[in-house]
């Protein structure tokens, strides 16, 4: 596994400073900070309602936000500067820079009128402009890595829960994205099934993929994460590698939070 | 009855030809009015507010209006207005604009209960706003409108009788015809009431064998 | 081009066009009544016990819903005599509107009789009603509060139907409207102000159905 610690302070791939979102006239994200570099593994915890998915779903642009900026590999995303007013970027662009940040979600999400393969493929046809092939052997490839080569054409409702997040898994890694999101992605899984795709997060965080994931379980999150980052009402509240955060958390509300989860 | 035949067989080419015209008029109809509807139901989802509300007020107003009436308005409105359509294109625009408001509010439908999750894995993997409409909104929701559709169909050939009414020489005006020589009525009504039940059941038919070949795996 | 609206036909023959409303308000009212009966025999048979019942109904439904409505009031009205039956214009026309919605109202009253739960049917019996007090009683009010949206948009759609009774020389709305456009040439006129009463009676209509179901809340 890379060591954050050690690697060169270099350009972090994903920088999120001072981001601020609000729902009407809820604040949600109060100014969060947040840096992910090349090939580290980071894992947000923490209560419900803290604001982890909303801050997953501004970094892929599908909310907007009001106040601070995400820089992917040195790029703002979502929104450009214009005589000193912030303007949205156009649907085209926001596709494009979507198009480097892969996303998990929670309930899958799969495309039902395609098969297994039929998902992975739509983006490498009409994003990536993959003939139609190549694109095949692409998915095949990707399904074959989360092990289910031979389910490449079932239909979604063909599969069980387990094997339809990792079909989405493999669609969202077969971008080649730079950056994935996984928000909660076994807390629609029925207990049994839930290793099967912790496994093959943990194969492609082994292999050096960037990934920003939110996640209820605490043994998953410090086995597979270089820093593990504690949010609390819309703020960071604590960061640091897994076994200083699990094994000597300082914040209150942390230690109050790890008190009340089971499986540290 | 075996008057019924001799003077059916007389008049075939008649016949045949007014069901062709049939036909053809309701297949431009269900062909532009879903191209419309599409255009439509797409304008009243994701439409800015003027187009949104333009697309309602056309479709409130298409559907709150008798077919009959928007037959007649478009036979004799565009010829004042300085445009001359014949009345067969009179009636087929009167059909289409009626199609693509029903076609456009069962889109507007089926968009709607298209789960917000599938926008965003569409968005997620990098799709613009047309690509996710045309590679994951529209071939979903075309999958769940199937049956409304071929009920459309089924209504728009039942309102293509309504084009008798201008002069379109179509099925059941040429029945008239028929019937104005032989005095016939009952037995050429009956006819015609059962030329238009087969179409229809074929309709229904083809839409159901279609339905079992798109269905969900 | 060169086309000026002017009103003033519409205006002078506006209570002509308002009869004509009403008397096509009148046309869809007999016929929802008399649909109505024939929906609740064709709905009760459609989920009876006796097969050749439900085969009447079903084919009954099939055959209307297939069959364009012109051709069913042509037939009534010019058809008829021939086997000795002759109707006035307006009659005749009321009798193919409710045959027509007859079908249509099968199938709605289908639905709310599949939906009333069956332990309602049950509770009827244990109490000592008979199959028909049941019916009367329980399952009746029970489907009728169900249907009673379906209802109301079948009288909007018949009373966009009378339109069509114009094609026989019934002196309703459509009628009116098109007699000004000959008369007068007032065609832009005519024709907005026939599809604006239209959809002026649907939403009023509307309205007064919504008004009507929150009267009668579901059970
Ligand atoms: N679309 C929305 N409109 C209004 N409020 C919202 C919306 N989405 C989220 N919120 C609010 O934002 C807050 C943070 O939500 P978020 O989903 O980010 O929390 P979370 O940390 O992911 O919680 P959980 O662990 O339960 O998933 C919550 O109070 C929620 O009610
Ligand atoms: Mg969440």
């Amino acid at each position: 596994m890379p060591s954050a610690e050690t690697s060169a302070p270099a350009r972090p791939l994903l920088a999120i400073r001072g981001l601020r979102k609000s729902f009407g006239a809820t604040e949600i994200l109060k100014g969060v900070d947040l840096d992910v570099r090349q090939g580290e593994v980071v894992s947000i915890i923490g209560s419900s309602g803290s604001g982890k998915t909303t801050l997953l779903r501004c970094v892929n642009l599908l909310e907007e936000f009001q106040g601070g900026e995400v820089l992917l590999d040195g790029e703002p995303v979502g929104y450009r500067e214009q005589a000193g007013r912030r303007l949205r970027l156009k649907d085209r662009d926001l596709a494009r820079q979507r198009a480097q940040t892969g996303m998990v979600f929670q309930s899958f999400n799969l495309f039902p009128h395609l098969s297994a393969a039929g998902n992975v493929m739509l983006g490498l046809r009409k994003v990536k402009g993959m003939g139609k092939a190549e694109a095949r052997a692409v998915a095949e490839r990707w399904l074959a890595r989360v092990g289910l080569a031979e389910r490449a054409d079932h239909a979604p409702s063909q599969l069980s829960g387990g094997q339809q997040q990792r079909v989405a898994i493999a669609r969202a890694l077969a971008m080649e994205p730079k950056l994935v999101l996984l928000d909660e992605i076994t807390s629609a899984l029925d207990p049994e099934l839930v290793g099967e795709v912790l496994a093959t997060v943990k194969a492609l965080a082994g292999e050096g993929a960037t990934l920003l994931l939110v996640t209820h379980e605490m043994r998953f999150a410090r086995d597979v994460s270089n820093t593990v980052v504690f949010m609390e009402k819309g703020l960071v509240a604590e960061r640091g590698p897994p076994g200083d955060l699990f094994g000597n958390p300082r914040h209150p509300r942390l230690i109050e939070f790890l008190r009340g989860t089971r499986d540290h | 009855m075996d008057d019924l035949i001799t003077e059916a067989w007389d008049a075939r080419d008649v016949i045949l030809g007014g069901l062709l015209q049939t036909l053809s008029i309701s297949a431009l109809a269900i062909v532009l009015g879903t191209l419309l509807g599409v255009l439509v139901g797409v304008a009243l989802v994701y439409g800015a507010w003027p187009l949104r509300l333009a697309a309602r007020a056309y479709a409130d107003v298409m559907r709150g209006t008798p077919v009959l009436v928007l037959v007649l308005a478009a036979f004799y409105m565009p010829a004042v207005l300085g445009l001359h359509l014949q009345p067969f294109a009179a009636g087929v625009l009167a059909l289409t604009l009626f199609c693509g408001a029903h076609i456009g509010e069962l889109i507007r439908g089926a968009l709607g209960s298209i789960p917000r999750g599938q926008t965003e894995a569409a968005k997620a993997v990098g799709l613009t706003f047309f690509g996710v409409l045309a590679h994951v909104l529209l071939p979903q929701a075309l999958r769940s409108l199937l049956p409304p559709w071929i009920n459309t169909c089924v209504e728009m050939v039942k309102a293509s009788t309504l084009l008798s009414v201008i002069g379109v020489g179509e099925l059941l005006l040429r029945t008239q015809e028929i019937i104005g020589r032989n005095f016939m009525t009952l037995q050429f009504y009956l006819l015609v009431g059962a030329l238009y039940l087969v179409v229809n059941f074929a309709i229904e038919q083809a839409g159901k064998a279609l339905e079992r070949r798109v269905a969900f795996r | 081009m060169g086309y000026t609206l002017n009103f003033a036909v519409v205006w002078a023959n506006l209570p002509k066009l308002l009869g004509g409303l009403l008397l096509g308000l009148e046309l869809a009212a007999a016929s929802l009544a008399l649909g109505t009966l024939i929906g609740l025999a064709g709905g009760f048979l459609s989920v009876g016990a006796s097969r050749p019942g439900r085969a009447l109904a079903a084919t009954y439904v099939a055959v209307v819903r297939n069959t364009p409505i012109l051709v069913i009031v042509l037939m009534l009205y010019f058809a008829l005599p021939d086997l000795g039956v002759q109707l006035a214009k307006g009659p005749s026309f009321i009798a193919a509107l409710s045959l027509y919605s007859g079908a249509y109202l099968t199938e709605v009253f289908r639905a709310g009789l599949v939906a009333v739960p069956p332990g309602l049917v049950e509770a009827g019996k244990a109490i000592g009603l008979t199959r028909f007090g049941v019916a009367l009683h329980v399952v009746g009010p029970v489907m009728l509060r169900n249907v009673l949206p379906a209802l109301g948009s079948t009288f909007i759609s018949l009373f966009k139907d009378t339109s069509i009774a114009a094609a026989i020389a019934v002196p309703e709305l459509t009628f009116q409207a098109r007699r000004i456009n000959v008369e007068s040439f007032r065609v832009v006129e005519a024709w907005t102000a026939a599809s604006a009463l239209y959809i002026a009676t649907c939403f009023l209509i509307a309205a007064a159905l919504r008004g009507l179901e929150r009267r009668f809340p579901k059970f």
